[in-house]
């Protein structure tokens, strides 16, 4: 595609029609601030801080929701530019309850690091706010009301994403909240607890439970792989304590085939891999107690029972069952063996019923 | 849910193009048979009904003012304490009311007969002060008539209400009907030429309305002056979508009562502009959006439609009469779209522009209730005839509501441009020194009683004068009247009708509030005050919907104008 031009605080930069400034501003590494946007769930004009200026526009934009055009000339750091944003900044900081020291997000949290640029150290202002309870009744998730700053993403994600359905905003005004159902605790209501909405809530208000107090971001290895429960093969990061040698977090990974979802399995069945009880190479078991064995003995072994056992009683009393947890090209090969190799039709899948 | 009223929410999700658009009557229709309660249970049901989620619905339910999740009482006694009742005595009603009943506002008596609720602006400015009881207006209320009005509650018996308010007419347009004999009747609409205008409009070409309307210069009178037939030409041209007109009745800005005055007492009137309008632009179906509390109107709308139906008037146009369920922030355009659709109301982010996406993504025309009545003049007498009226530029008559300190309150048409003080004095004159008016609705700047000296009421002039024309709400403001105390009830409006969906009107309005109180309270600092202006000044045109300006403005023309009386209460 033929790229455009248009200048970014002095710089030319080039982009694909199409995109927006805030788009393009982050493709080539000019950071502006902004709470509420995210590709997934796409511009939604809550937060207010991705305000830029525009050479023959009036006022301040939104640069989320800013197509970008040939020639545009803009400007991401004016003083004015800054004031709104400190002021829209504090005004979050104020009537909610944020504190870094032990937050869950620290480190990835997209108000904390909006601070960080504009020098925020404390909130300019207070005003009074309660403190709310946590939703703790979800099986894998936190929900943190005074850490929320109603940018909806959560909402987004759970309905046009993952089309769960579940939440949305309820009540008005500042009494304005993230609902379950009938403002339900995430527990009682239909969520699924697949983790969406914590993965794309932009601060530290939606959580995963089993993460809480495990290591910071920065303190753990990352490591992608794919996810071992099923033949989708989704893709996904685990946060890995080194020195414990245990994955503590997981995140899916924007790329396909699962842009950034995962099931709850995936997401949170993950304690498995370190389980004492997990079986971690072949054993047989001799006078009566599982040894561990070579690969080699173990594969000769068991096709030395199946010929045995198909001389003697023929063909039909084997059968194979295949697995969702295995690719397709795995599956035609159990398949095929059944058929071609042991010359039964006694093939299966888990996945049928 | 039991089956009539299943019959009741299928007859009325029939009207809408898409049954989710009736989630505010289907919880209207449960809320009433349900002793005006709603529970979880009802709201999980229409959800399920409707083939909407649950949490929208109780995100719906719990948008609107009207749905009362929590349980109420037998008799819902609603003070309105916004800035006309506030200059008229409505706080002395409200402690009155907290004592002689033995609660608070927000509370329920024991006994479970009444709910008391403070709330803010019932569209009831000229006739202040008022208490909503469950759907009925009980307006010009005194002390002496609220203990009658609870005393006859006591026993059970809904009194009936005080219709009295003034009105006068100069050009005899919109107001023409008032005062007659049934004048909301089709019999005495047509007695004298009504629906003869539809006539004539329907075998002219649609192109020559709009024509018609754009050379009258004919500006909204919803508030941003915006003219209206530049407005239907921005429709998309050679488009297979339908089109959709909205008649915009939510009137709910503090100070604005007029549309309610067409509609009440000649709804034909606005029956015909919009038939006319919609067959100017190509729409099949329009809505009257008009706010819940306004219920004896719609009926009154309802009944006006169905006879204008059985007359043969509505061939070309279905009239769908929507009833919204408290909230301001619907009054704006692309809110009221969302509304309408079902939903909260939550404006939309613009462009695009609803004559390109309004309702159902569908090109759609929004147009206020007075601009909508005036349409049938333009027609009926032609442009030529209009543009005798008004100003250059500012055509037309004009509805303006005058509320507050004035010894005659109440709505008086005139032509555009007509002279402030000539307004005034027929609205009786103002009660004591006049300290301040507010000219266009709670959303325009002040101004002090110096600076209206020869102000004429046009939108050109209100504008060179450092404020808008508005809606035309007139509120006038004594001496008596304490300036910061004026400023936080009008905060204390927008942060209570904030829809809370962006940061700076969400957490601003609240914030400017809060710390007003802390004024007020002798708590405040120099920097308080300076703190309340920058956060206007940095609100102002960053907001998703004007409703950020709307407050910002005002506050800020508000102190600016009248620190002397801010910086006083801080300094000691
Ligand atoms: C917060 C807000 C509230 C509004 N309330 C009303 C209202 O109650 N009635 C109305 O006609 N217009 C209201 N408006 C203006 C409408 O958005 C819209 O401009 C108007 O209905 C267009 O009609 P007109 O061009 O005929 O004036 C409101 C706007 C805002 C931002
Ligand atoms: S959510 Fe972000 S800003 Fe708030 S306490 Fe956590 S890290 Fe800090
Ligand atoms: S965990 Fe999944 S289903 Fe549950 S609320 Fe979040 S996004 Fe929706
Ligand atoms: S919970 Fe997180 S994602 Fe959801 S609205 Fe609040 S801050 Fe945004
Ligand atoms: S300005 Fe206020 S009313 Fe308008 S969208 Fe934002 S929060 Fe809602
Ligand atoms: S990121 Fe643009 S408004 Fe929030």
């Amino acid at each position: 595609m033929e790229l455009k031009k248009m200048i970014i605080d002095e710089r030319e930069v080039f982009f694909e029609e199409g995109k927006t400034v805030l788009q393009v501003a982050r493709e080539n590494d000019i950071y502006i601030p902004s709470l509420c946007y995210h590709r997934k769930t796409g511009p939604a004009g809550r937060c207010r801080v991705c305000l830029v200026e525009v050479e023959g526009m009036r006022g301040l934009q939104t640069s989320c929701s800013l197509p970008a055009k040939e020639d545009m000339e803009v400007k991401t750091h004016t003083e004015e530019i800054i004031e709104a944003q400190k002021l829209f900044i504090n005004l979050l900081l104020a009537d909610g309850h944020h504190n870094c020291l032990s937050c869950e997000a620290n480190g990835e949290c997209e108000l904390q690091q909006a601070c960080y640029h504009l020098g925020i150290e404390v909130p300019a202002f207070q005003v009074d706010s309660l403190k709310e309870d946590y939703d703790d009744s979800g099986e894998m998730i936190r929900r943190d009301p005074n850490k929320c700053i109603h940018c909806g993403r959560c909402i987004d994600a759970c309905n046009s994403v993952v089309v769960n359905e579940v939440l949305d905003f309820g009540y008005r005004g500042r009494d304005v909240k993230v609902i379950c159902d009938n403002d339900l605790p995430m527990g009682d209501s239909q969520c699924v607890q697949c983790g969406e909405c914590s993965q794309l809530c932009p601060v530290g208000a939606i959580i995963d439970k089993k993460s809480i107090g495990k290591g910071r971001t920065w303190e753990l290895e990352k490591i992608n792989t794919t996810c071992p429960y099923c033949g989708v093969g989704c893709q996904l990061t685990a946060y890995v304590d080194k020195k414990k040698n245990h994955i503590v977090k997981i995140t899916g990974r924007e790329v396909p085939p699962n842009d950034g979802m995962l099931c709850v399995k995936g997401r949170y069945g993950y304690e498995f891999v370190s389980h004492p009880d997990r079986l971690k190479y072949p054993m047989i078991k001799k006078d009566g107690k599982h040894v561990r064995v070579s690969w080699d003995e173990a594969i000769d072994y068991t096709a030395e029972r199946i010929k045995t056992i198909i001389k003697r009683d023929g063909p039909d009393v084997f059968s194979a069952f295949g697995s969702g947890r295995i690719t397709n090209e795995s599956n035609y090969a159990i398949m095929k063996f059944t058929r071609a190799v042991i010359k039964t039709n006694n093939v299966d899948h888990c996945a049928r019923t | 849910m039991q089956n009539h009223i299943k019959d009741k929410i299928e007859a009325i999700s029939a009207r809408y193009p898409d049954k989710k658009s009736a989630i505010i009557p289907a919880l209207d229709i449960l809320q009433r048979e349900k002793n005006n309660n709603l529970s979880s249970e009802d709201i999980r049901e229409v959800a399920h009904y409707l083939g909407t989620t649950e949490s929208r619905a109780y995100g719906v339910a719990t948008y609107y003012t009207m749905f009362n999740v929590k349980p109420v009482g037998k008799y819902h006694l609603q003070v309105d304490t916004n800035i006309p009742g506030f200059l008229t005595g409505a706080d002395e009603i409200l402690k009155h009311l907290e004592k002689k009943l033995g609660i608070k506002s927000g509370q329920t008596t024991a006994d479970e007969l009444f709910t008391l609720t403070e709330v803010q602006d019932l569209g009831s400015c000229g006739t202040c002060p008022v208490i909503q009881v469950n759907d009925i207006y009980y307006e010009n209320m005194t002390l002496e008539k609220t203990d009658m009005l609870i005393d006859s509650l006591r026993k059970g018996i809904m009194p009936e209400p005080d219709k009295t308010s003034y009105y006068s007419t100069e050009c005899n347009i919109l107001l023409k009907n008032r005062g007659k004999e049934n004048s909301r009747s089709i019999k005495t609409y047509k007695s004298n030429g009504g629906y003869k205008t539809l006539e004539k409009a329907l075998s002219m070409k649609p192109s020559d309305i709009i024509a018609a309307v754009k050379e009258a210069m004919l500006r909204g009178r919803g508030g941003a002056g915006f003219p209206a037939g530049l407005k239907w030409g921005f429709l998309p041209k050679n488009d297979d979508r339908p089109v959709y007109l909205i008649c915009n009745a939510d009137e709910g800005e503090p100070g604005t009562f007029k549309d309610r005055q067409i509609m009440e007492y000649d709804p034909h009137l606005l029956i015909e502009g919009i038939a006319i309008s919609a067959y100017a632009i190509g729409a099949k179906k329009a809505f009257i959006y008009i706010r819940g509390e306004f219920r004896w109107i719609a009926e009154i709308l309802e009944k006006a439609v169905k006879e204008a139906e059985d007359e043969g008037h509505l061939k070309y146009t279905d009239i769908v009469v929507h009833k919204g369920a408290g909230s301001y922030v619907c009054g704006d355009e692309t809110a009221l779209l969302e509304s309408l659709e079902g939903k909260r109301g939550y404006p939309r982010e613009k462009p695009p522009f609803p004559a390109n996406k309004g309702l159902y993504n569908c090109p759609t025309i929004i147009n206020n209730v007075e601009t909508l009545a005036t349409v049938p003049f333009i027609i009926e007498h032609g442009v030529e005839e209009f543009r005798k009226i008004g100003t250059t530029g500012n055509f037309g008559p004009k509805l303006y509501g005058v509320s507050g300190h004035v010894n005659r309150p109440g709505m008086y048409e005139f032509p555009l441009g007509t002279p402030l003080e000539k307004i005034l004095d027929a609205a009786g004159g103002v009660k004591g020194k006049l300290k301040a008016v507010i000219v266009g609705g709670l959303s325009v700047p002040i101004l002090r009683a110096d600076e209206i000296k020869g102000l004429k009421m046009d939108y050109d002039s209100c504008l060179k004068a450092g404020t808008m024309l508005g809606s035309g709400g007139i509120m006038v403001i004594n001496d008596t009247v304490s300036i910061p105390e004026l400023t936080l009830r009008t905060i204390g409006f927008y942060a209570h009708e904030s829809c809370g969906q962006c940061v700076p009107c969400r957490k601003g309005s609240h914030t400017i509030k809060e710390l007003l109180k802390k004024i007020l309270h002798k708590n405040g600092t120099e920097e308080d005050i300076e703190l309340v202006l920058k956060l206007c000044r940095n609100i102002k045109g960053r907001t998703i919907c004007p409703t950020g300006d709307a407050f910002s403005i005002p506050v800020e023309a508000m102190i600016l104008k009248f620190r002397d009386e801010f910086d006083a209460l801080v300094s000691n």
